[in-house]
């Protein structure tokens, strides 16, 4: 049975449809990755599986219990957190004030304000500084730790390298690894179609709302990835 | 297909203007005085809902501007022996002149803090006018000029002046709506950085609305007091205005041309009900509209209007309070 | 020698002006919300005083205590059951609401207790003085100005230092993102109010034992409140302070030399600060 499974999902922004009838699933263990142009509707589905947003249709389900409707606290505190698109940080708080408002969440495990200094060395010398005042790379370490420090199962990841340079793109996802090693699975939204392709198990391509290619990474064509994102027709 | 409105309602106000210029000829002068009544309340809740509705901006010290425009009125005309139905306009002139003098300060304050700025200067004022003796000190002032007049006259003249408020309050608030100027308002209602994106000058344009809603306010709290024959500053400058105002504008609903009407109805059929409570009907008041804000943001009007898809002018705008609650 | 001893007693009124200022302050600063029946709670946290004092041990001053626990219990029913339901994108329903509610307690108020006036009756303590520095001060007035920057000061390292503090702030900062870290943000917008209320509360009834009021005196308190906030500049802790002593300085001179103006130069004060820093005080600092 997967971890995270997703049916048919129509998602709302007023009168405006963003997301129609897409489906997904996670396993346990497993790295996922959306990809798709700016605006097809990557992260209006993340906010809506994570509870934050609640105008939707269809079915999400969580090891098995049906969330569809449940509140985004509640979704964190079962086990699934986000780390949302552009970092959105407490700004007046420290960085450590960041880390421990994960612990809010209540849960069990392995991820302690400790175990994320290990994984992000940096952050242990700005601990005390406020969030508003680091760098975007800095930022996105502290964002990630937040969400890591809720324990989760499921760690959902909105465009984490939006905004910052290659080297610091790579330091983050080269602590995938040990992210996936205390038993977290993971959904990446990526712009960058070879850094997802890379970091994921398996992919889903999204264009304006709906499902348009999916499969194995290692299966996936460029060309073929290339069409469903930019939604050019297949020549015969 | 064209919209008929406009073309209904400017024959809706042919015949409201024959109907208006008719009435003291047929009521008696107990009634007429009542309807003058409710044509300033009306007008104050309307201009309230100008403001509010259409302009963007919300205020809880509206008495400044009924108490301005009534002591002008009153000052002016006992001072300098003029007739006062003639200081009306002048009073919509001194009003708005007011409100502009003071944008500049209470303009840097945004929703409810712009809101009780108003309120504190309506306090400055009526403490000032309640310890000067010049302007009638704490017991107020009569209204001396209309003494030798005929008392028929006086009371035609006085409703003809609250009946074209109520008329501009209705028929003016829509064509002003549909106008270049009322579309401009709308646009830097919704949405700032777009309007000034477009070309509209912002600050201009609200300074404008917020000029004519004030001055309007001021100008029908004139003629409000000259129905009564004197002003005193508890009364004129009376924090409970803002009640009976935002309470027709709660019930009827903001942002609508009909909205205040049906408010205003309401208001006075409570009012007639509960006549001999006291204080029991302001209570009422209070309630009737911390349960309508609980329901319904939109009022008893939008919730009809969303129900039964009538829209009686088409000039209405969405104001904002239509989007998703958070809570 | 009088001037100073006014300008001290100012500065003494201005620490409970900052109190009855730090409700509205810190619901705006936490929530956006502005509570315009704040006034009316204070007059009415007054009114469970005078109800508690003939209950209360060991001295009337102590009063204060059960009426802030009640104040803050109430504060959470408050937002959790009603205010919450109307929060959104937009300002209006919120102001409305509560504009509603500060109607309904002030002619609530009338109704069961008339237009009289009143006050806490604290014995001795009222009329109590002491020599400093060649001033004559009440007794009643310092031990005020103390709770009150007891207040300040145990809310602004609570806010710092505890776990709630830091939820409260985050949630403040960010209320969706916060429940990804598993916060109910509408459980923390009712702790908050509670506390904007006791706050509220303590100020209602101190200002009851310095001097009266009666229903009507909300809206005094409404203003006197928003007025510490602006001229402290919104969002400002330590600027509420100042703003209260500016007020209660100008207040009391005022009285001084034109006694009958009530709070007509305090008023004044409000807007000529305004004219001359639109941001407050805090403004002024942060240049």
């Amino acid at each position: 049975m997967p971890l995270l499974e997703v049916e048919n999902l129509d998602v709302f922004y007023g009168d405006f449809q963003a997301v129609n009838g897409v489906s997904l699933s996670l396993d346990e263990g497993q790295t996922v990755a959306i990809i798709g142009a700016n605006g097809a509707g990557k992260s209006t589905i993340l906010n809506a599986i994570s509870g934050i947003n609640g105008q939707k249709k269809g079915s999400v389900r969580f090891a098995g219990e049906d969330i569809t409707r449940l509140r985004a606290d509640r979704i964190a505190r079962a086990g699934m957190t986000m780390v949302p698109e552009g970092r959105r940080l407490f700004t007046s708080l420290s960085v450590e004030d960041n880390l421990r408002m994960g612990e809010s969440a209540a849960r069990k495990g392995p991820w302690t304000v400790q175990e994320v200094y290990a994984l992000f060395p940096r952050l242990g010398e700005l601990r005390r500084v406020a969030a508003g005042s680091l760098s975007g790379g800095q930022q996105q370490m502290v964002a990630i730790g937040r969400a890591l420090m809720t324990n989760p199962r499921v760690l959902l990841c909105d465009e984490l390298s939006l905004g910052l340079a290659p080297a610091i793109i790579n330091d983050i996802y080269r602590c995938f690894d040990r992210i996936r090693d205390t038993g977290v699975s993971i959904v990446v939204i990526e712009q960058n179609v070879a850094q997802a392709v890379t970091a994921a198990g398996y992919a889903y391509c999204l264009l304006e709302g709906r499902v348009s290619l999916e499969g194995a990474t290692s299966a996936l064509a460029m060309k073929d990835i290339t069409a469903a994102y930019f939604g050019t027709e297949k020549t015969a | 297909m064209t919209d008929l409105r406009p073309k209904l309602a400017g024959i809706a106000a042919l015949i409201s203007a024959a109907v208006l210029i008719a009435a003291p000829h047929v009521i008696g002068e107990g009634t007429l005085r009542y309807v003058v009544e409710i044509f300033c309340v009306f007008a104050f809740a309307q201009s309230w809902n100008f403001l509010a509705g259409y302009v963007g901006l919300m205020s809880f010290g509206q008495q400044l501007f009924i108490g301005l425009g009534s002591y002008f009125v009153f000052m002016l005309s006992n001072k300098l022996g003029l007739n006062p139905f003639w200081m009306v306009p002048l009073a919509f002139v001194f009003s708005g002149a007011f409100a502009a003098i003071i944008s500049p300060l209470v303009f840097r304050l945004r929703d409810a803090y712009f809101a009780i700025s108003i309120w504190v200067i309506a306090e400055i004022v009526r403490l000032f006018i309640a310890q000067r003796d010049f302007f009638g000190s704490v017991s107020g002032l009569p209204l001396i000029a209309t003494r030798g007049m005929d008392r028929g006259t006086v009371s035609m003249w006085t409703f003809y002046c609250a009946a074209i408020f109520a008329f501009l309050a209705v028929f003016g608030l829509y064509y002003l709506a549909r106008s270049r100027f009322g579309l401009a308002l709308a646009a830097v209602r919704d949405n700032e950085r777009t309007a000034a994106s477009i070309g509209i000058n912002v600050w201009w344009t609200r300074f404008a609305g917020f000029v004519i809603g004030c001055g309007f306010t001021g100008a029908a709290g004139a003629v409000y007091y000259m129905s009564v024959f004197q002003v005193q500053p508890g009364g004129a400058f009376d924090p409970n205005w803002m009640v009976i105002m935002l309470f027709i504008v709660i019930i009827g609903g903001v942002g609508t041309v009909e909205g205040p009407i049906i408010g205003t109805a309401i208001y006075f059929l409570l009012r007639a009900f509960f006549s001999g409570t006291g204080n029991l009907y302001l209570l009422l008041l209070g309630a009737a509209a911390i349960a309508v804000m609980m329901v319904s943001s939109k009022g008893i009007w939008g919730v009809l209007r969303d129900r039964t898809g009538i829209d009686l002018f088409g000039a209405r705008r969405t104001s904002g309070l239509d989007t998703q609650k958070k809570g | 020698m009088i001037w100073v001893e006014t300008v001290v007693n100012g500065m003494l009124l201005g620490g409970l002006y900052a109190l009855v200022g730090l409700g509205l302050g810190y619901a705006f600063g936490i929530m956006k919300i502005v509570n315009v029946a704040q006034g009316d709670f204070i007059v009415a946290a007054a009114f469970l005083g005078v109800f508690l004092v003939p209950w209360t041990p060991v001295h009337p001053l102590l009063v204060v205590v059960p009426v802030a626990i009640i104040s803050f219990i109430f504060g959470i029913l408050l937002q959790r059951l009603m205010i919450n339901r109307v929060l959104g994108q937009d300002q209006i329903p919120q102001i409305l609401l509560t504009f509603g509610m500060a109607i309904v307690l002030r002619n609530g108020m009338v109704e069961l207790y008339g237009a009289n006036s009143q006050s806490i009756n604290v014995g001795d303590l009222r009329f109590m003085g002491f020599d400093f520095l060649g001033l004559r001060l009440g007794v009643l007035p310092v031990v005020i100005l103390g709770i009150a920057v007891a207040l300040f000061a145990g809310l602004h390292l609570w806010m710092r230092h505890s776990r709630m503090g830091r939820i409260i702030r985050a949630t403040a900062d960010d209320y969706q993102v916060v429940q990804l870290s598993g916060v109910d943000y509408r459980r923390v917008y009712g702790i908050a109010m509670g506390i904007a209320m006791a706050l509220s509360a303590v100020a209602g009834v101190l200002l009851a034992m310095r001097g009266s009021f009666t229903p009507y005196s909300g809206a005094d308190r409404l203003l006197i409140a928003f007025e510490v906030v602006v001229i402290g500049g919104l969002g400002s802790f330590w600027g509420m302070f100042a703003g209260g002593m500016i007020l209660g300085v100008t207040q009391l001179v005022a009285l001084k030399l034109d006694p009958s103006s009530g709070l007509m130069w305090g008023h004044l004060m409000f807007l000529l600060i305004l004219f001359l820093s639109p941001n407050g005080i805090a403004g002024l600092v942060r240049r």
